[in-house]
């Protein structure tokens, strides 16, 4: 019997393949923005939100964006206060971590359902579940399509963007609100601490291969896609944890993108003096 | 894409304007008028101000006192951006992923597009005009990152003249440019003064890159702004 026969394997593949496309479309903007880390930071805060849901009796996944919502408005905020950005990420960071903890202790929240949010469980999910991390990737796509030259404006330099008359402010939140999406979107998938690397690994393996942005967009989309089929595929076969499955092999991807590259660049010159030899 | 013509005949201007990052004022009752179709070249010491007098100027800074004016309009409220064009310093350009150069020279359109539409017919004709008015018709799948110090700064040139702009501000053009791209350089902002009646504001400290194109070389010195000799970049009378 195949691995997709299964129900729970078809609902977590549905989960995981629309999250781990949608998470780089967002990457690509934060890493041309030098802010890699940003997930990691909305990642510890959804965290925070999911503990907060478990201490008032909230489902997890309203806690986890309620927060994140705020985490952005706040990074935005200490930002134009003039807190530096690795700062404001900190600070942040540590918050979320910290009130994460304490909010599930108090709540008594079992530590399989955290360990469950924080590395991903998509074995688990329900339809309905599944329905709502398809509406949050979704969310994504269409917030990057419409507002895309815009936001590849900003990335690229924003002052010059500002100057153009395009308005960097909010800009500047709607990509933040998005990163709160896909990590709200790929926690219960692909996990909390584990989502942030499917926003940066597949752009950083694309932009090796690439000579345009638009090109890296979609081509790190289609490589979260596929390593989330494959890494779920894997896990199911070798009885191990999904979410790092999926982020290994998109690592494993990108190691073997610049090995090829090596290797290509250091066959380079013996290729062109053979042939300089065979034309002699 | 075809602009009303501008009826101003001042592009930029700042009257009485001070401004500082904190209690101190990096400029102090600058007064400075920019005419159209004027070439006007910026200098002074690193970090005396000149840099912040062009920030103003676009209105990506608001002053402590005093007022900006572009075309007529405060600076800081001014909807009509296609009408002034911005290259910043080559750094800003560093870019961590791939970026062709047609991609690059699009954003300066980004500002002109609402959500959702699509570059028109005129943006993308627009695009052609100015990849081919810079030299840069072979080289537009190329990565920026790819080209040579010259050809990005033309790129990024090009970006800040897709509108039709009716101002150019250059921030330190030439830094990191060999002598053969300067000298291309210096051809186009020739061309796009006397032929296109563009004003330039040209900031650097270097005189080389502007010495015969400035009509006017303003020097930015002790938070103030005073006219210099184009040459000896000696004050010489008259106001700003």
């Amino acid at each position: 019997m195949g691995a997709l026969e299964f129900g729970f394997m078809q609902r977590a593949l549905v989960a995981c393949t629309v999250i781990a496309a949608a998470a780089p479309l967002v990457g690509c903007f934060i890493v041309q923005r030098r802010q890699s880390l940003i997930g990691d930071g909305m990642g510890h805060m959804a965290f925070a939100g999911v503990g907060l849901a478990f201490l008032v009796g909230l489902n997890p996944l309203v806690g986890a964006l309620a927060l994140t919502i705020v985490a952005a408005l706040a990074l935005v905020r200490l930002s134009r206060a003039g807190v530096g950005g690795d700062l404001s990420l900190a600070l942040i960071f540590y918050g979320g971590i910290a009130a994460g903890f304490l909010f599930s202790a108090r709540s008594g929240g079992g530590q399989n359902q955290i360990l469950s949010l924080l590395f991903g469980s998509p074995l688990n999910l329900g339809w309905d579940q599944v329905g709502a991390v398809t509406a949050l990737a979704a969310a994504v796509v269409l917030v990057v399509t419409v507002l895309y030259p815009q936001l590849v404006a900003l990335a690229f330099d924003e002052a010059a963007a500002r100057a153009a008359g395009v308005p960097t402010q909010g800009l500047v939140l709607a990509l933040t609100v998005l990163v709160a999406l896909v990590v709200v979107g790929g926690m219960s998938s692909i996990g909390l601490l584990l989502i942030s690397a499917m926003m940066v690994v597949p752009v950083a393996t694309a932009a090796q291969v690439t000579s345009s942005y638009r090109a890296t967009l979609w081509l790190a989309s289609a490589i979260g896609a596929v390593s989330a089929v494959a890494g779920l595929l894997i896990a199911f076969y070798a009885n191990a944890p999904t979410g790092a499955a999926i982020v290994l092999l998109a690592l494993g991807g990108y190691c073997a993108t610049a090995l090829i590259r090596l290797g290509v660049r250091s066959l380079r010159p013996v290729v062109r003096r053979s042939r300089r030899v065979a034309v002699r | 894409m075809s602009h009303p013509p501008p009826a101003d005949p001042v592009a930029l201007e700042f009257d009485q304007v001070t401004f500082g990052y904190g209690p101190v004022p990096v400029l102090r009752e600058v007064s400075l008028q920019i005419g159209q179709g004027t070439f006007v070249a910026l200098v002074g010491a690193n970090g005396s101000g000149k840099t912040t007098l062009m920030r103003l100027g676009l209105g990506l800074l608001r002053p402590t006192q005093g007022a900006v004016r572009l075309f007529g309009a405060d600076a800081s409220r001014f909807r009509e951006r296609w009408r002034v064009g911005y290259v910043p310093q080559r750094a800003s350009a560093v870019t961590s992923l791939p970026v062709s150069v047609t991609e690059v020279v699009r954003t300066g359109l980004a500002g002109q597009l609402r959500p959702g539409r699509r570059f028109t017919r005129q943006h993308r004709e627009r695009l052609e005009h100015v990849l081919d008015l810079m030299g840069l018709d072979d080289m537009r799948r190329r990565r920026l990152g790819e080209l040579s110090g010259g050809q990005q700064q033309r790129a990024l040139i090009a970006r800040a003249l897709v509108t039709e702009p009716r101002l150019l501000v250059l921030d330190e053009p030439t830094t990191g440019v060999d002598a053969e791209a300067r000298t291309v350089l210096r051809e186009s902002l020739e061309h796009l003064v006397k032929v296109e009646g563009i004003s330039v504001v040209y900031v650097s400290h270097d005189p080389e890159g502007f010495a015969g194109l400035a009509d006017r070389v303003i020097e930015v010195r002790a938070a103030q702004v005073v006219c210099v000799d184009p040459i000896s970049l000696e004050p010489v009378g008259g106001t700003a």
